[in-house]
């Protein structure tokens, strides 16, 4: 047999839909991959550095900013790294809303992630115009579940974009009876539709993928972790918030103005399906079955069930809401007073894409000295290097140029990366001769 | 719900707030008191504009636009120009041309639809939008009320 051997360049300028700018580098020589880059070029937007200075007050709306899609979970974030430093015990009324509050940028999140970003990939469409045209009402569907994510958002933050209703020790001021009615209307007549949109991700065939991979996500003992819990990894081990930098460390990469993140020296995996990875036993029997009868079996190690993956966490999500809103009230007050103490505060929650971790030294005032937040892209920014790598062996070299590079995408696109969260935080070292 | 519906879109950076002002300059007149008109201002509502559309029999949506060309100027855009306007389609971009396009594929824009761009300078975040800005919106609201069938604005 006489085997051909050729050289692959192939060059993405720019990855289209991805939050942000990003690039990808791919040199195959004799059958071998030679080069393999995602590049993020995005400027550094050096938000940390913004921070410093600004009282507590300031920052759960500052950091808002740092993400259009995901405001929410760097609010939550911030205002929980700050309440614990500060000895603040939120009132349960808060401590729930700040939940449901999570869950509706999960479902507004996911749902423009599965529609707009990846499920054109997997009907042969370049957008999700094209995809509209062959799948109207699955579209339409997506749209809704994505207004109703954004409408629980604009409840608990007055707008869905940069909300501005969480402030340390609670929230600025509280929804009215009736629009919690309203709005739980909505969440419980939308769940057959996302009980038929996990079927309809789980019918759409994807590459059969199988990679040895780390998982990490938040645990928690009773409930499927969000905004509270343990950070946990797939071999076992489970820290707190505070215990981050001594199992995990960040490194500069030339290619990239955002930060690469290692895990006792690899790359590991952030976002739902490591979440449904280490989480599952805390599914709900019912969502259990659901899964079992749509061919998914936990844990995965195909990348490519990401897709299904934040079906399912839709669902929760909706149904978590609903059982959050039921017996609301108005409580007296939406907040509970602060006073300030120095110290560094540390927390964590689950972003849609993944764990979000924040760190803050602050002085006896109130006013941040520093501040670092380690963002789920940069965490993923390496495994997805390893994820392309494998999973291109796994496809075959020898494809033409367009499927290997559609490949590429579709790989990237799993992970639904973030670019502009991941490229605010780069440290210059200037020398000067 | 309205029949007729009047979106200003914008952001609050300097010159953005084209939309914003034109649906301003019809609020602050009493033109369209006594007539049912749903008038609101949009923050960058990405796909979420589509919604806003349904059930609508007239949507007049106002943007800023940039194409070099003078500041100020008025533009009303062709539904057949639409696909040459969207790119790169990521949901931190996905823009008003994008969301309609979507809207056209899904069948759900109004049976009439007039989309209207103000062209721009700088949007930079805590500017003021310029006199001429500030003048266009109040010339495109008088288009707009005179569309309506009122008399032009003061």
């Amino acid at each position: 047999m006489n085997e051909q051997k050729r050289t692959v360049a192939i060059h993405v300028p720019v990855l289209t839909r991805v939050e942000g700018e990003g690039a990808l580098d791919l040199r195959i020589e004799d059958g071998q991959i030679k080069e393999l880059r995602l590049r993020i070029f995005e400027p550094p937007r050096y938000f940390e550095k913004f921070l410093e200075g600004r009282s507590y007050t300031e920052i759960p709306d500052m950091v808002a900013r740092i993400c259009g899609i995901c405001p929410v979970a760097y609010q939550v974030t911030a205002a929980q790294a700050l309440e614990r430093l500060f000895g603040v015990e939120l009132d349960p009324w808060a401590r729930d809303m700040r939940r449901a509050f999570y869950c509706g940028e999960w479902i507004q999140s996911h749902s423009l992630h599965i529609h707009l970003l990846a499920a054109p990939d997997f009907f042969g469409c370049d957008s999700v115009i094209e995809l509209a045209r062959i799948a109207p009402e699955e579209v339409r569907r997506g749209l809704r579940i994505q207004a109703l994510g954004n409408e629980l958002m604009d409840l608990f933050g007055a707008r869905s974009v940069h909300p501005v209703g969480i402030r340390v020790g609670g929230f600025h001021g509280s929804p009215s009876l009736s629009r919690i009615n309203e709005i739980r209307e909505k969440l419980r007549a939308v769940l057959p539709e996302a009980e038929a949109l996990i079927r309809w991700a789980a019918s759409i065939a994807v590459p059969q993928d199988d990679q040895a991979f780390v998982s990490v996500a938040m645990q928690h003992p009773s409930n499927y972790a969000i905004e509270r819990g343990l950070i946990g990894v797939s071999d076992g081990l489970r820290i707190e918030a505070e215990a981050f930098d001594a199992h995990f460390a960040e490194h500069h990469e030339p290619s990239s103005t955002a930060l690469f993140s290692s895990y006792h020296g690899q790359p590991y995996l952030v976002g739902p399906l490591a979440r449904l990875n280490l989480n599952h036993a805390r599914l709900p029997e019912w969502v259990k079955t659901l899964l079992a009868e749509n061919g998914l079996a936990l844990p995965s190690r195909n990348l490519f069930h990401s897709l299904v993956a934040r079906t399912v966490e839709i669902l929760l999500a909706l149904h978590e809401a609903l059982r959050l809103l039921d017996d609301y009230r108005v409580p007296d007050s939406p907040w509970v007073p602060v006073t300030p103490r120095a110290g560094v505060a540390t927390g964590c929650t689950e972003a849609p894409r993944g764990l979000l971790w924040h760190r803050y030294e602050m002085d006896g005032e109130g006013r941040v000295v520093n501040a670092r937040i380690v963002p789920p892209t940069s965490q993923n920014q390496g495994r997805i290097e390893e994820d392309l790598r494998l999973s291109l062996l796994n496809f075959g070299l020898d494809h033409p140029d367009d499927a290997l590079r559609l490949h590429c995408e579709k790989v990237i696109r799993n992970y639904d990366p973030c670019i502009s969260c991941a490229t605010h935080f780069l440290r210059m070292n200037v020398e000067r001769t | 719900m309205s029949g007729v519906r009047i979106l200003g879109i914008g952001s609050p950076s300097g010159d953005d707030q084209a939309g914003w002002l034109t649906v301003d300059a019809l609020l602050a007149s009493d033109l369209l008191a006594g007539r049912e008109v749903v008038i609101k201002k949009l923050d960058r509502p990405g796909a979420g504009l589509i919604s806003l559309l349904e059930n609508a029999s007239w949507v007049i949506l106002v943007d800023a636009m940039q194409s070099n060309g003078q500041v100020g100027r008025i533009r009303r855009f062709d539904q057949k120009d639409w696909p040459g306007y969207c790119h790169g389609l990521s949901s931190h971009g996905f823009g008003v041309l994008d969301a309609l396009s979507l809207a056209q594929e899904l069948g759900s824009l109004p049976p009439r639809l007039d989309l209207y761009g103000i062209e721009i300078g700088s949007v930079n975040p805590d500017e003021k939008p310029e006199e001429n800005i500030q003048a266009a919106a109040r010339q495109l609201a008088n288009l707009i009320a005179a569309e309506l069938g009122h008399a032009p604005l003061v």
